[in-house]
């Protein structure tokens, strides 16, 4: 198992390495710099070259690089161009709403794809595994922000059931805050399950389809062993796995949604401090947030490839 | 361990990582903050993202300025004619020739700690400005040599050479700060002034709940409203990173003004709202197609003429602003009456006169395919901006029957920006901003200097530099306006750029439940200028 845990985590080392680079690189190959954008107000060529002498990227390339990696090691993700206070800081003031909002989705779409991945198998055919393939498929063809604004106009302006963007009514405190947190919570936790639900759900209805052919599920039967058991426990415990591993890959997309998801319902997460800081060329905050949803999504990966070896016993280490 | 053992450290993890998650969100949004949203005298502003510089000197960007300029007193303000006002200089004069600038301050201004606002405050604002170069104001005190405050109400700005509209540029953007606590920060272009703040504005912030909304308390002693402070007892701004949703947190009620304008395309929306209403006002930038004259077709006058005569403004203004938008002939805006030639005629939308008018120029078309052989211009454009790339398409259209053709180069935001820092463009189609006067505008597009990095002619002209440099020493200002009108007429017949249109905003708020806004033009101001605040009153 050590050995196991310790390669997993070499390789999670390196692939959050290899976003760090790709990070770094790819937002300097975007057209301009941040001065660019300053452009429309009166700002000479001096002082221009004074910003950029300001922000460090008047130096070349690869020694930005190093001094970003070495600062990187100490923790420090670099001082946000334009808001002038430490990334870290800023980062993680949106990071727990983000994790909050994917986090919620991740365990409801779980929650509630399991039991429907599961009566769809046993009831194949029926108008609960039609509906599943229907939305499966829908699933994969929903843009979010279209849903999210569909929910927003239809439960949230027309209906008034639930709040217009943000995450917290800020007035509110004890119980009356959790409450406010969890109304806020609703449409946008509902926007990314809609997505994913579908193809989640799906996913294990196929296999529990064909692990419910299995031999042994029919000597289970045979065995006496009652219906419920034998879906739920044999049957679930098997088709589950592959299901799992769906999940993690998901995330990333999960992650990606949420930043589309923030935008839409104004909800204060890194996603929406994604689409501000692309929007002022803040490159540290980029890099800050890039590295943080990476290291969020292998994290997660890696406790996935884990949690799966901890639920399969046929798995050992 | 056993099967079932596992599953139940499982759901346990799953349930624990859950319940941290709820955890850490609540903390970070009952952060801070104080007052109750319900109160009617509570004004809740939407905007579209954080601030994110509360630095004054420095921060360039329009959604913070909403937030500091009711802050921060400005000596000058722009009113709903586009005319600079007093707001905490009473009234201005030059000196000397025009090489001294002399502010004389109102002696009722004071900060919220109870501090008087005085000429000291803003000697210090314009040296720090002037020392670290910041923001775009640096740009404005380039005349200046050295700054006096002979007394609490004067300021005297020495200047190296006349410059006529220096006090209304400075006066109009420089946010004034209190000395006794800036002096105290040190290095002023890393001070973030995120806390503990004192302004003079009528509202000051009081709490932030980043990513959500930031509270600003009324200033109990703010001369400009009536009544000495205003009527609204604190100022809210809720953020709303996407229009619609904004729209729809308006006619929720979760916010009383929108801070950005309503789209064309979406005015509509309110229509059958009784208590949505939409404040109209005018623009400071205007739309255009400037041509580069390092092109060797466009540095030709009877091209750009042939372009101009090619563009259909009457139909783009119906098309893309649904008819609510003004044309224009020269480069000054109409907002600007006193500047504006009205002597100019726009070139006719006349596809047919253009044509004929290249060919007596020599061009040819060989092959017969329709178009001039060397007549072929990219436009290029930010894609973001849905009006200026519908009007693309349209230039395009009405061009190709004169005979040119042109390229659409609409590109994402930042290349574009890129492109035109760098022109590499042949015709460079997009909306000015804010200019506050026509001087600072023509020195900025004109002058071969490229003060302002927006010569998107990359005009290099010894005639034009000399007239531009000539009306910006002119102290008189019978003389100052009819040398600008001058400039306007040889751009006009240039036509180093064709004018699209001016643009009309629309701000719409709850009129059930305040009103009074005071707006001025442009979209930077808006209705949330500090005067505008100031006026606004709950309804009872």
């Amino acid at each position: 198992m050590a050995r196991f845990v310790l390669s997993r985590a070499l390789k999670a080392v390196l692939t959050v390495w290899i976003a760090i680079t790709s990070t770094f690189f790819l937002l300097r190959l975007l057209p301009g710099d941040p001065t660019t954008l300053m452009v429309e107000g009166d700002m000479t060529p001096e002082m221009q070259a004074a910003l950029l002498k300001t922000y460090g990227l008047d130096r070349p390339l690869w020694e930005q690089y190093v001094s970003y990696l070495r600062e990187l090691i100490q923790g420090n993700l670099g001082i946000s161009f334009r808001q002038i206070q430490p990334v870290t800081d800023i980062i993680i003031d949106r990071l727990p709403w983000t994790l909050l909002l994917a986090g919620s989705a991740f365990v409801i779409t779980i929650a509630v794809g399991i039991p429907i991945g599961v009566s769809a198998a046993v009831h194949r055919g029926k108008w609960l595994d039609r509906a599943l393939q229907a939305l499966g498929i829908g699933g994969h063809a929903l843009f979010v922000p279209s849903v999210a604004m569909l929910l927003l106009v239809f439960l949230g302006a027309q209906l008034g059931w639930f709040p217009i963007g943000g995450a917290i009514d800020p007035d509110t405190r004890g119980a009356a805050a959790y409450l406010s947190l969890a109304h806020h919570l609703v449409l946008p936790v509902l926007s990314l399950v809609l997505v994913q639900l579908g193809p989640y759900a799906l996913t294990l209805r196929t296999n529990m389809i064909e692990v419910l052919g299995e031999d042994y599920i029919r000597a289970a039967q045979a065995r006496g062993l009652s219906a419920r058991r034998r879906v739920w426990k044999h049957g679930l415990h098997n088709a589950i796995l592959p299901a799992l591993t769906l999940m993690g890959l998901q995330l990333g997309t999960l992650v990606g949604g949420a930043v589309l998801t923030e935008t839409v319902f104004a909800y204060p997460g890194v996603g929406r401090l994604i689409y501000e800081a692309v929007g002022q060329q803040d490159y540290p905050v980029l890099q800050g947030a890039f590295i943080m949803l990476a290291v969020t999504v292998v994290v997660a990966n890696a406790l996935t490839d884990m949690l799966y070896a901890v639920l399969n016993p046929r798995i050992r280490l | 361990m056993t099967v079932k053992g596992r599953w139940r450290l499982t759901v346990a993890l799953g349930a624990a990582v859950a319940l941290g998650l709820s955890a850490c969100g609540l903390n970070e949004g009952s952060s801070s903050s104080s007052g109750s949203s319900a109160d009617s005298s509570v004004l809740r502003i939407g905007t579209t993202t954080d601030v994110s510089n509360f630095n004054p000197l420095q921060s360039l960007s329009k959604t913070d300025s909403w937030i500091l300029n009711a802050m921060y007193p400005h000596l000058l303000r722009i009113d709903e004619n586009a005319k600079k006002a007093p707001e905490l200089a009473k009234e201005y004069r030059y000196e000397d020739d025009g090489k001294t600038a002399v502010f004389v301050l109102r002696d009722d201004f004071k900060w919220t700690d109870g501090n008087p606002v005085v000429a000291e405050d803003v000697k210090f604002t314009a040296e720090t400005i002037m020392k670290y170069k910041l923001g775009n104001v640096a740009a404005k005190l380039t005349w200046v040599e050295s700054i006096e405050a002979p007394d609490a109400t004067t300021v005297k700005f020495k200047l190296s050479q006349p410059y006529a509209p220096f006090a209304e540029g400075v006066g109009f953007w420089m946010s004034i700060v209190p000395k006794h606590v800036f002096e105290k920060a040190g290095d002023l272009s890393k001070f973030p002034n995120d806390s503990n703040w004192v302004g003079a504005g009528p509202f000051v912030l009081d709490s932030m709940t980043k990513g959500q909304r930031y509270v600003m308390k009324r200033n109990e002693h703010y001369p400009l409203a009536p009544g000495g402070k205003a009527a609204v007892g604190q100022v809210e701004y809720r953020i709303y990173p996407d229009v619609n949703t904004m729209m729809l947190a308006l006619r929720n009620g979760d916010i009383d003004l929108m801070g950005t304008p309503v789209p064309v395309s979406a005015a509509k929306t309110f229509e059958g709202d009784s208590k949505i209403k939409m404040a109209q006002v005018g623009a400071l930038g205007f739309a255009h197609l400037t041509y580069n004259m390092k092109n060797k077709h466009l540095a030709d006058q009877e091209v750009r003429q042939a372009l101009s005569m090619s563009v259909d403004t009457k139909a783009i203004i119906s098309a893309v602003l649904q008819g609510d938008g003004q044309a224009m002939a020269g480069p000054i805006s109409p907002i600007f009456s006193d500047y504006d030639n009205t002597e100019l005629q726009p070139y006719p939308f006349d596809p047919a006169g253009a044509k004929a008018k290249l060919t007596a120029a020599g061009y040819k078309d060989t092959n017969n395919d329709g178009f001039f052989d060397d007549l072929k211009f990219g436009v290029a454009c930010d894609q973001s901006n849905a009006n200026i790339t519908r009007v693309v398409q349209l230039f395009r259209e009405s061009a190709a029957k004169a005979g040119i053709k042109l390229e659409n180069e609409c590109v994402e935001r930042n290349t574009f920006l890129s492109r035109t820092k760098n022109g590499e463009y042949d015709i460079d189609a997009s909306q000015w901003g804010v200019f506050d006067n026509p001087m600072d505008q023509l020195r900025s597009t004109y002058l071969s200097t490229n003060p302002g990095g927006i010569n998107y002619n990359l005009l290099e002209s010894p005639e034009m530099d000399a007239l531009i440099n000539d009306a910006a020493g002119t102290t008189d200002p019978a003389a100052f306006k009819t040398k600008i009108k001058n400039i306007d007429k040889v751009v006009h017949e240039q036509a180093y750029l064709t004018p699209l249109y001016v643009e009309n905003f629309r701000f719409a708020y709850n009129a059930s439940k305040f009103t009074g806004f005071a707006p001025s033009p442009s979209d930077l101001l808006g209705m949330v200028t500090a005067y505008s605040l100031a006026q606004v009153t709950p309804v009872k």
